[in-house]
């Protein structure tokens, strides 16, 4: 069975949707619920740390086959450890290394973050950047959670456009991670 | 916990395990998996090797291993009508179906071989390094009731319940009983043995259990179970079976309650997700299933036994309670793999 490790409940709630949309594309064949192959960590610093792994450690090689990791780069200027993406890709290296798990793994990190990423991929992207704009949101909150907030809020039956060739990087991992041994 | 419960078991060639080793058993413990893993494959070897005190019970715990799972066979032979004796049908025919095996827990080893000695066939049983060598025609064994129980999918005989129910007089607990049945069916105020058959009182009128729904057998069974197996051990083959999942959580109060109070070891299987979830909710300290802290168990107390195969072997996966309540609270999949 396949695994995803990722930072928070958002981030859970944004891939079961993707996955759903890859399923039904026919990208991922016989897999029912995606609910039980996600796990939240509880943030970035539990996720890039090995003692969290302690319960996964006795499921690796038995009920796990293959992982995926995804979570944010966040900003540099916050986290002078493993902010911003060159520093957040050394950490999930060194912690896979620390693993050292035996099984494929791979990882998939968000430019900035899952908000940021999604307002990327906006249609209406020009109309929400106005929008932060205009009610300064991004002194408020760095993160964009607010503006991804009201998107979803406008636009509660169409959240997310999969299509997007932002999406393309992180469905080819996913597609990956459901191929063969499931 | 107690010094009498089983920690780890070590398997040989027992049924579908061919070499499987668990550790971090705790009072209460539940095990789940696909079909045909050996859930109750598992439960069959820690009760055979806790169960052969001596070579009397060793022998009678093998026996039972085809006996159980025979009943509907061996039934229909009574009434077709075969000329064998007792000892012919249920002691010598199963152990001329045994294989060998050994099976390993920190309480006892205990293992079984047969050889075929110029044609003649004998029958060896090892407990603890101590060996027996028997021909089948001259082998011992003793049937008793004890503090060492296996609930299997059929449940348990009319008999066993008027036994158990004694255990249940003896602590003066008819009352804790009866309130209990009022979990799965409001209309049932008591329970009672009357010429030597279990009843229940039903809007007033008296009726044999036999005649009641699936469930409440199982439930009263488990209870009374609980009580005679006072420091000692209780197996459920399919605990949930015939149990509304809406009161599944109230019969693991029970079991978490009564394992501590009567100091048994308890080991179930399960297939259903609502069973696992309500061993997580019946262990949480919450107002609504009246579960009082004093009956919470600690979190090593309660394992749940993940079985899957690796590369065609059975092997498994131990969580402790902290660690359930935690792939619980996230949905994460652990009936098996």
């Amino acid at each position: 069975m396949v695994r995803i490790f990722c930072e928070g409940s958002d981030d859970k709630t944004f891939l079961r949707l993707l996955l759903n949309d890859l399923k039904k594309s026919g990208d991922i064949i016989g897999f029912e619920n995606f609910d039980s192959i996600v796990k939240i960590m509880g943030g970035k610093s539990n996720l890039l740390n090995k003692d969290s792994y302690e319960t996964i450690n006795k499921q690796i090689g038995k009920q796990i086959s293959k992982v995926l990791f995804i979570f944010d780069c966040d900003f540099e200027e916050d986290d002078k450890s493993c902010g911003g993406l060159e520093k957040s890709q050394k950490a999930i290296e060194d912690l896979i290394i620390e693993l050292d798990w035996k099984i494929e793994v791979d990882y998939y990190i968000f430019n900035k973050n899952l908000d940021y990423f999604i307002i990327d991929t906006l249609d209406k992207k020009k109309n929400f950047l106005g929008c932060e704009e205009c009610f300064e949101l991004k002194e408020l909150n760095k993160n964009r959670k607010i503006l991804t907030c009201i998107y979803k809020s406008l636009y509660p039956k169409k959240p997310f456009d999969f299509s997007h060739e932002n999406f393309d990087e992180l469905k080819i991992k996913l597609k990956k991670l459901f191929k063969e041994k499931q | 916990m107690s010094k009498h419960f089983i920690r780890e078991i070590e398997i040989k060639n027992f049924k579908c395990f061919k070499n499987f080793k668990a550790e971090g058993f705790g009072r209460v413990n539940l095990i789940g998996g696909k079909n045909n893993v050996g859930k109750t494959a598992l439960m069959e070897a820690l009760f055979t090797n806790i169960y052969s005190i001596n070579l009397g019970y060793f022998v009678v715990a093998i026996a039972q291993l085809k006996n159980r799972r025979n009943i509907l066979e061996n039934l229909d032979s009574y009434i077709y009508g075969d000329s064998m004796t007792f000892k012919e049908k249920f002691i010598i025919e199963p152990l001329k179906n045994s294989q060998i095996f050994n099976v390993k827990t920190d309480i006892r080893e205990t293992c079984f071989v047969c050889e075929n000695k110029n044609g003649i066939i004998e029958y060896l049983f090892e407990i603890d390094k101590q060996q027996f060598t028997f021909n089948l025609e001259s082998i011992p064994y003793i049937r008793g009731t004890g503090n060492k129980i296996f609930i299997s999918t059929n449940g348990l005989t009319n008999r066993n319940i008027v036994t158990y129910y004694a255990s249940v007089q003896k602590e003066d607990k008819e009352e804790f009983l009866n309130k209990s049945l009022q979990i799965i069916d409001s209309s049932i105020s008591k329970f009672k043995i009357l010429e030597d058959k279990p009843y229940c009182k039903v809007n007033e009128e008296y009726i044999q259990l036999t005649e009641l729904g699936d469930g409440v057998k199982h439930f009263i069974s488990i209870i009374l179970a609980l009580y005679q197996a006072k420091d000692g051990y209780l197996f459920i083959d399919e605990i949930g079976n015939g149990i509304h999942h809406s009161i599944l959580d109230k019969l693991w109060n029970i079991i978490l309650t009564l394992a501590k109070e009567q100091t048994v070891q308890v080991f179930a299987t399960t297939h259903s997700d609502e069973c696992i979830r309500a061993l997580v909710t019946a262990n949480t300290e919450n107002v609504k299933t009246y579960q009082p802290k004093e009956h919470i168990l600690e979190d090593n107390e309660i394992q749940f036994i993940e079985l899957g195969r690796v590369d065609g072997r059975v092997d498994s996966i131990i969580f402790d309670f902290k660690e359930l309540k935690n792939e619980v609270a996230q949905n994460m999949e652990i009936r098996g793999w």
